[in-house]
């Protein structure tokens, strides 16, 4: 060998150069109908890529997407439908968003949902035979947000105490609240005529009542949406909100001037598990009536995805969740009339969501055209 | 390849205009770098010197004009096109692996070869340095290095790739003045055996010592260029700014008042024992300036650290009229009416991605001014930011447009906005005009003169003896964490400063008392 690892300039000038094509920029600024168009090209792309494989499943592509279409729009009913299968993505949604938003990792919205769900459980088997409904749903509403919240602080207290990964205790907290659960309906909590895991149906005064009569849109819906807003109303118009996105932008200048970072892990992630234990509540008392351990549909761990998708802004949690509740709900009626399985939306969902994070890296930058003129 | 003519052009724009969303960062430059010389591009902040050299190196493309290498036009689409050329640059933001040795930064730039023979590149690049009288270890890991280090590793690594320009942009920045000498002594001997050298600065005098021509920019296009030897600094002042600036500010000497700061026998642990404090103490009055001065790491950064509540003294007190204020936390100190300025305004100072009016309020977010019971008022924020623009000439489309778009300057002006406002008891500033261009120094140091007379107690501190010797009314000078001299201004001499420098301590004439 000798030393040809040194390039020799001189020999190779001009013509070698000489290349057209398409080059990236960085931009200034990032509009927001950039990222808009980010989402919806995402999602688009995903959808596009599973027609190879219901192709490749030797099905139609029409047929299935209109299928997957129909059962998720096509009628008033299936709008309806799809409207409860997103109400708890956006709570849950909301709650990983917030306190991403602080650079607070809560991946524990799992948890908190069972946490929360569980203290609706728990109020309404106590008092429920003996408040009115006016009384009643709001108290459960209230205890769920209070026992999801406590639940994450464990966490929050942890990384502002003692610098604990929040990922990993977090984490570790689904699981035992996950246990805490099964043996709770395996004893105290089971319903004496069924050998089910699960508790006894509750009264009516625990039941949220319904937003569209004849249908199962409950006002868990109304409530996560109104959620959204107070979410970005605390965010841009409050103290907290502009402490807590300080905190995630640069935590260095925010303790500079004062801005306690502990403080504020604490109280962003209990407001996350907050509104991750209302989802739990809105499952409970809008849909199920009784806990049982598969009342969530992963909704905690999807709640991240819809986060990230809608670009932890609220109204985008809202959009995000409710094209996801379509398609969870479209599935079901794609798998009836074509075979597919519904396991495909879950291939969606991971392809958007990577498409999206490629996309929010993308958006920064601007194709340009190079020069060829000679 | 052309003659040996002394005066050959070796690259040329001519023409280049390059246009950023809103700015023209350069608008039809023209120049000629001559082979073998040292060529300064001389201009404040946003003149688009870094823009030009971008284009140079191949990180943006012109959108209009052409470069020559060599009298023959090159397109260069990413630097890669640039190195193949022969252009190498170092860029201000070094491109280091900081694990690796210095060698194995080196040849990580190399390309084609599945396998590298280290022998081979460690003694071509044994050769380089000797060439050059460049004095790195090659097997240190980078991260272990000086930043000023740091810098000659890039250097080395646009030598190893065969280039034939070098392009340096801001080099002296991260260097202290025996740095800068080594720097400098090497330039010129690169020069000597034939490298062409382009450097991007905006201090005059290293334009003086260092280069055979010099261009001015000024708002993206190029004022004049010239043989240095045919230009005196006030020449080219006036072309950087388009007007007469005066950096020496008068210091009319205000009658000192009442005791502010009172700090004795500080002591700050570091981990690594660097930069940490002992026994630190001085004394700042009302309308009194006490600069710091020091090489940077003898404990400026904890000594600001610790009065801003950033960390907590191990021993000692700090006494603000005369309340122990040592365990207060950051926001406890600014009721008070502790203002800072801190050295690195983007990570410490800034929340980038935060509107310029959000970042305006900082710190005074929960205050009675801008909201009541955790609420923020959106018109007293607003009012605030359209008063700080007027009032600090801050350069920006809109208070509303985020931070990050700000040059330098801009970025210290709404600093100084937000910290000034209160009316600050004590202020302390942590190297104001680092990396600032000169009107937006000549601002700042004018600003800070405005706000002692007011009535305020600062605590200057700064790398830039100029500075200090400028503004201050009294200078201490650190040393190894320690406060090693202190004299008035009157008395000050730049000697007697920098032997306490360099750690000669016990100097006659320490403060009078």
């Amino acid at each position: 060998m000798s030393t040809d690892t040194s390039t020799t300039p001189g020999a190779s000038s001009g013509s070698l150069l000489r290349r057209g094509g398409w080059r990236l920029e960085r931009r200034l600024e990032v509009k927001p109908w950039h990222e808009v168009v980010t989402l919806v090209g995402a999602f688009i792309v995903g959808l596009a890529l599973c027609s190879i494989l219901i192709a490749a499943a030797d099905k139609s592509v029409i047929d299935s997407y209109r299928a997957l279409f129909d059962g998720a729009l096509g009628s008033r009913r299936a709008i309806y439908e799809t409207l409860v299968q997103a109400t708890p993505l956006v709570f849950t949604g909301l709650a990983a968003a917030f306190a991403f938003r602080a650079r607070v990792w809560n991946i524990g919205g799992e948890g908190q949902f069972f946490a929360g769900a569980m203290g609706a459980f728990f109020v309404s088997d106590l008092w429920s035979a003996h408040l009115p409904r006016g009384v009643m749903v709001p108290v459960l509403f209230i205890a769920a947000a209070a026992t999801g919240a406590l639940w994450a602080s464990i966490a929050g207290v942890l990384k502002a105490r003692y610098d604990t990964n929040e990922i990993i205790t977090t984490v570790m907290l689904n699981f035992i609240i996950l246990l805490i659960l099964s043996y709770l309906l395996g004893d105290l909590w089971r319903s004496p005529d069924t050998f089910y895991f699960q508790t006894v149906t509750v009264p009516e005064s625990a039941h949220l009542p319904l937003m569209i009569d004849g249908s199962r849109l409950h006002w868990g819906f109304g409530i996560a949406v109104a959620m959204a807003v107070v979410v970005n109303v605390v965010l841009r118009r409050t103290a907290l909100g502009y402490e807590v996105r300080g905190v995630g932008i640069n935590r260095t200048a925010g303790s500079y001037k004062g801005i306690s970072v502990p403080r504020v892990t604490v109280l962003v992630m209990a407001i996350s598990g907050a509104l991750a234990g209302l989802a739990g509540a809105a499952e409970f008392a809008g849909v199920h009536h009784r806990l049982q351990l598969d009342i969530s549909n992963n909704f905690g761990f999807v709640g991240i995805i819809i986060a990230l998708i809608g670009r932890l802004h609220p109204a985008g949690v809202v959009v995000s969740a409710i094209a996801f509740g379509a398609l969870v709900n479209g599935a079901v009626t794609m798998q009836i009339q074509t075979g597919i399985p519904a396991a495909l939306v879950d291939v969606i969902q991971g392809l958007s969501l990577i498409f999206v994070l490629t996309g929010a890296v993308a958006v920064r930058y601007r194709l340009q055209r190079t020069r060829t003129d000679d | 390849m052309n003659g040996p003519g002394a005066h050959s052009v070796l690259l040329r724009a001519s023409g280049v205009t390059k246009r950023f969303p809103g700015v023209v960062a350069n608008d039809d430059i023209t120049l000629e770098v001559q082979r073998a010389r040292v060529h300064c591009l001389l201009g404040e902040n946003g003149a688009g010197k870094s823009t030009l050299a971008d284009l140079f190196y191949g990180v943006h493309e012109p959108d209009e004009g052409v470069i020559e290498l060599r009298g023959e036009p090159i397109h260069m689409v990413s630097p890669r096109d640039a190195i193949a050329a022969g252009i190498g640059m170092v860029r201000q933001h070094f491109e280091l692996v900081t694990p690796m040795s210095v060698l194995e930064n080196v040849v990580i730039g190399t390309r084609g070869e599945a396998k590298v023979d280290l022998r081979t590149a460690r003694d071509r690049l044994a050769e380089l340095c000797d060439l050059y009288g460049v004095e790195v270890d090659l097997d240190t890991p980078v991260g272990d290095l000086a930043v000023g280090q740091q810098q000659w590793v890039e250097i080395l690594k646009a030598l190893y790739l065969g280039c034939e320009v070098l392009i340096l942009d801001e080099p002296t920045a991260v260097l202290t003045p025996e740095g800068i000498e080594r720097l400098f002594a090497t330039l010129r001997r690169m020069a000597s055996e034939g490298l062409t050298i382009v450097l991007i600065t905006h201090k005059l005098h290293e334009v003086m010592e260092i280069s055979d021509d010099v261009t001015v920019l000024r708002r993206g296009r190029v004022v004049r260029t010239s043989l240095t030897s045919e230009v005196t600094m006030d020449d080219l002042t006036r072309m950087m700014v388009g007007r007469d600036v005066d950096l020496d500010i008068d210091v009319a000497e205000a009658s000192r008042g009442d005791l502010v700061l009172d700090v004795s026998g500080l002591d700050v642990a570091t981990e690594s024992g660097r930069g940490s404090l002992k026994q630190v103490s001085l004394v700042v009055h009302e309308r009194e300036i006490l600069g710091i001065a020091g090489v940077s790491g003898n404990g400026q950064d904890a000594l600001f650290d610790v009065l801003v509540g950033m960390r907590l003294a191990d021993a000692g007190r700090i006494l603000v009229d005369a309340t122990d204020v040592a365990e207060f936390s950051p926001a406890d100190r600014l009721e008070i009416g502790i203002a800072s300025v801190p050295a690195d305004r983007i990570h410490q100072g800034l929340m980038m991605d935060f509107r310029i009016s959000e970042n305006l309020i900082l710190g005074r977010q929960r205050s009675r001014r801008f909201g009541r019971r955790g609420w923020l008022n959106q018109k007293d924020i607003g009012e605030f930011a359209n008063e700080s623009f007027t009032d600090y000439d801050i350069a920006a489309p809109s208070p509303a447009h985020v931070t990050r778009v700000l040059s330098g300057g801009n970025l210290q002006k709404i600093v100084m906005a937000r910290e000034l406002a209160g009316q600050p008891r004590l202020l302390v500033v942590h190297q104001p005009t680092r990396g600032l261009d000169i009107g937006a120094t000549e601002y700042v140091r004018q600003r800070l003169v405005e706000e002692r007379d007011r009535g305020a107690a600062i605590l200057l501190i700064s790398e830039d003896l100029d500075e200090l010797l400028n503004l201050s009314s009294r200078i201490a000078v650190m040393f190894d964490g320690r406060i090693v001299g202190e004299v008035d201004r009157r008395d000050a001499t730049i000697d007697r400063i920098g032997m306490w420098m360099a750690g000669v301590s016990g100097a006659p004439g320490e403060a009078p008392p």
